[in-house]
């Protein structure tokens, strides 16, 4: 067992690679609370593949990935592992991203027991076509519920406009007509396909004793290891696709995106993280001449929230804002970035938004089930959650500097905003 | 984990959450007031004025400078209603001492900014409030109201309350009117700040690996703490025995339109009892109605009849009321109402197993034995006591809810009726 060490966060990190190639990894905390989440390196991007051992490429419905984590939770002997699971008092979820698929619990009592669950109906898929058809309504009203979040079709918008041919521009949960081409026959498809250990982890963080969860865990593993899924992904050209989309919802006061693509994905990615994390503090926060002058006008009530999104396959910055006056915003945050890239940044702004970024990190680490998500994102992006600590000295004011003159290019700028419905 | 409460003056208390188990210290200062419709927009106005200055740090500007520089410290106010009551809610988070680089004093540091901005607002000579933030915070305040539409979940539990109670006490919407703005002069608005920091009841709540002396003496020395009168606590008391209601002699049927895809239905229930044990009862019943995986409306009106992916109910404890909320398409709106009732009368007729009790039970349970593991639940929770003046303890609460039988649950089943059918649609 492998020991990670982080003396600023005061965590230990264990990591186990069992022989099948599942690795487990488990950071004790003091609390009485217990998570666990296994995740599988399987999400919407991943819809062309080469299955282990056949030579026809194999391409699947949008949405399935998440369709698939709806209903693994159907067991053989007509009961639903999520139904148990909260019967024992704990609190049972799953989630789909781009890029992978996690299941999860947590709860301060009855661990033992809902393991025995958990471990059993991830490793067990039961599929009929009843239970998949069962299934549809309920995700297409989920697929309804998300058309009517401006926040999601926003950035939905954004990521049309960004990328032509990149997986990151189908919804999680595909489309009504996409999900009505699912079957059992593909569920178990993409359950064999991508299920097998080594292209799994386990992460566990709460109140446990490292060795004694690894030796619970390793008894109740039986998948078996296979060779690799072959995937495949399109190819995405640099440019965007469009610069401007608009769309009208019901909403009281327009919502923008910005979005920049980034096309260097072989730079240090956690090092480009901290950078534009402290990048963003230092164009956007509220201590800004920026957002001082747009929020005395009226202009902005709350400044701009911005994320650096990245995966193997893709990387853009997105910067959101809502206000009424569009055009004008959109041109003062673009002024803004001009100035900034003119006149470098000051040292006194760095050493703040440095300090502020740091505490940010720090706080991270409060909750067990953040710190589980936190570890199980990363290692699908190969990156090791605590070298932000380590590799934050290295993040200095030239290299901020170097990332903004470098991302920040117009013709790799998408806008998309959601107008309020004209009256 | 240990909590203690000392009153610094009276009216005004400080609770101390004493625990290593986070990496963050949050100090929550909250203020308690009736809700009235002639003052509900002044009190939303309120944390919109001070947020942009106190004395010391006279500009929003500045204060973000002064957070960024305690390692990104947190800060923040908010308005909630609680029963027929407004709190008013500024807070801030900050990394424990530590974890900073150089040893900073970072919780003395944000609990004295935090009393600053609450309690020493950047004034003019004559002691209002600083008069050149009004027009922007009106402004501000319109459209935060106006964004109400803007996520049609909360909207319409908004609106199914807003139709049962009328433009009052618990009907009202907590961040006001855009009609009461305008007229709102910067005079009004200061006489009425400076009699709700020395009229209401204040609580101030520290959580961290604190010591609890220290904090009382930080406050104690604080110029705006002595600056603050003794006060008799004034707010309307709501629990499980200080509501009672009359059925309503017509369900009242709402259909409001939108351009939307999904519909959106609310059903507004009154629970109508004085038995022993109602708010464990209640909470029981509402389980095992709609809160959790293993409720009726989830097995029944999601799993079984595909209807829903949300499909849940929600207990408003201190008003006594249940609110069943589901997003369905808007062609099953009879289909959902009427599987929906089924579930209500099958209650009432005592159709549900002691798996379904079980079931409740150990999933109310689980959730308060989550509280102390939590930083903002844990204080979210000890708010809730202290208003609501039960000052329960976990296990009391636990056993209260251990104690409840089938016979309470149909007995309460037979006494909750419907009040009101919201329903958003295209």
């Amino acid at each position: 067992m492998q020991i990670l060490e982080n003396s600023k966060i005061k965590e230990k990190l264990y990591i186990e690679k069992l022989e099948n190639g599942l690795t487990i990894m488990v950071m004790p905390k003091k609390t009485r609370k217990k998570y666990i989440v296994w995740s599988a390196n399987f999400g919407s991007i991943d819809n062309k593949f080469y299955s282990q051992g056949e030579e026809n490429l194999t391409t699947v419905p949008d949405g399935i990935a998440h369709y698939l984590e709806h209903k693994l939770f159907e067991q053989e002997n007509g009961k639903n592992s999520l139904d148990v699971l909260t019967s024992l008092g704990v609190d049972a979820n799953a989630y789909t991203t781009n890029d992978h698929t996690a299941y999860l619990f947590e709860c301060t009592d009855n661990f033992d027991e809902a393991l025995e669950e958990f471990m059993d109906y991830v490793q067990h898929p039961y599929f009929t076509d009843e239970n998949v058809e069962k299934e549809r309504g309920i995700i297409e009203q989920e697929i309804m519920m998300y058309d009517d979040y401006p926040e999601w079709a926003v950035y939905m918008n954004a990521m049309k406009a960004m990328y032509k041919n990149n997986e990151i521009n189908i919804d999680v949960a595909g489309t009504k007509e996409t999900i009505a081409q699912i079957n059992k026959d593909k569920l178990y498809k993409i359950y064999n396909s991508f299920y097998y250990p080594s292209n799994m982890i386990i992460v566990l963080a709460g109140d446990f004793n490292p060795k004694e969860i690894l030796e619970k865990i390793k008894e109740k593993v039986i998948l078996k290891n296979t060779e690799d899924v072959k995937r495949v992904y399109n190819e995405e050209p640099e440019e965007i696709v469009e610069k401007y989309v608009e769309k009208e919802m019901n909403i009281s006061m327009p919502i923008i995106i910005i979005g920049y693509k980034d096309n260097n994905l072989k730079e240090n990615k956690i090092k480009k993280d901290i950078a534009l994390e402290i990048l963003s503090t230092i164009l956007f926060s509220k201590s800004t001449e920026f957002f001082k002058k747009l929020y005395e006008e009226g202009k902005l009530l709350t400044n701009p929230a911005t994320n650096y999104e990245f995966s193997k396959t893709f990387a853009h910055f997105l910067i959101q804002v809502q206000t009424n006056y569009v055009e004008e915003v959109i041109k003062e945050i673009d002024n803004q970035i001009e100035k900034v890239k003119e006149n470098g940044i000051s040292e006194e702004d760095f050493l703040r938004a440095q300090k502020a970024v740091y505490g940010n990190y720090i706080k991270d680490y409060n909750d067990v089930s953040n710190i589980a998500s936190i570890i199980v994102a990363d290692y699908f992006k190969n990156i090791n959650s605590f070298d932000y600590f380590e590799e934050f000295k290295s993040v200095n004011k030239n290299y901020v500097e170097k990332i903004l003159k470098e991302l920040f290019v117009e013709k790799r700028k998408v806008v998309s905003v959601i107008k309020p419905v004209a009256e | 984990m240990s909590k203690t409460s000392i009153e610094i003056k009276q009216g005004i208390k400080l609770h101390c959450i004493k625990t290593d188990k986070y990496k963050t210290d949050i100090t929550c200062i909250i203020i308690t007031t009736p809700l009235k419709r002639e003052t509900v927009t002044k009190n939303a106005l309120i944390p919109f004025m001070l947020r942009r200055g106190s004395k010391k740090i006279p500009s929003q500007y500045l204060i973000s400078k002064e957070l960024e520089n305690i390692y990104g410290a947190s800060f923040n106010c908010g308005i909630d209603k609680m029963g027929d009551n407004v709190v008013l809610k500024f807070y801030i988070e900050s990394i424990s001492t530590e974890y900073a680089l150089n040893n900073e004093n970072i919780l003395k540091e944000s609990i004295e900014d935090l009393l600053d901005i609450v309690f020493n607002p950047l004034t003019d000579d004559k002691g209002n409030l600083n008069k050149d933030f009004l027009d922007v915070e009106k402004q501000n305040l319109k459209n935060t109201i106006e964004s109400k539409i803007d996520e049609k979940d909360s909207y319409s539990f908004d609106r199914c309350i807003s139709e049962m109670y009328g433009e009052k006490g618990y009907g009202l919407y907590k961040y006001g009117y855009v009609e009461d703005i305008q007229k709102i002069t910067i005079e009004e608005l200061s006489d009425y700040y400076n009699y709700l920091i020395q009229n209401s009841k204040i609580d101030i709540f520290v959580s961290g690996n604190i010591d609890e002396n220290r904090i009382a003496g930080l406050l104690n020395a604080n110029e705006n703490i002595k600056k603050l009168k003794p006060r008799i606590e004034n707010y309307i008391l709501n629990n499980e025995y200080t509501e009672s209601k009359q059925p309503v002699e017509k369900v009242k049927e709402i259909k409001e339109s939108m351009n939307v895809t999904q519909g959106k239905l609310v059903l507004g229930l009154d629970i109508i009892s004085n038995m022993e044990n109602l708010q464990a009862t209640s909470m029981v019943y509402n389980a095992i109605l709609g809160d959790g995986a293993n409720s009726m409306m989830f097995q029944n009106v999601r799993e079984k009849a595909s209807l829903a992916y949300s499909a849940k109910s929600t207990l408003v404890k201190q008003k006594l009321n249940i609110f069943i909320r589901c997003g369905i398409q808007i062609e099953n709106y009879e289909k959902a109402l009427n599987l929906i009732k089924v579930q209500l009368e099958n209650i009432k007729k005592g159709e549900f197993s002691d798996e379904d009790i079980f079931n409740a039970k150990t999933y109310l349970i689980s959730g308060l034995k989550n509280v102390n593991e939590e930083q903002d639940t844990e204080i979210v929770y000890y708010i809730g006591q202290e208003i609501a003046k039960t000052n329960m303890t976990l296990e009391e609460y636990i056993s209260k809810i251990e104690n409840v039988k089938r016979e309470d649950i149909i007995n309460l089943a037979n006494n909750i009726n419907l009040n009101t059918i919201y329903f958003l649609k295209d």
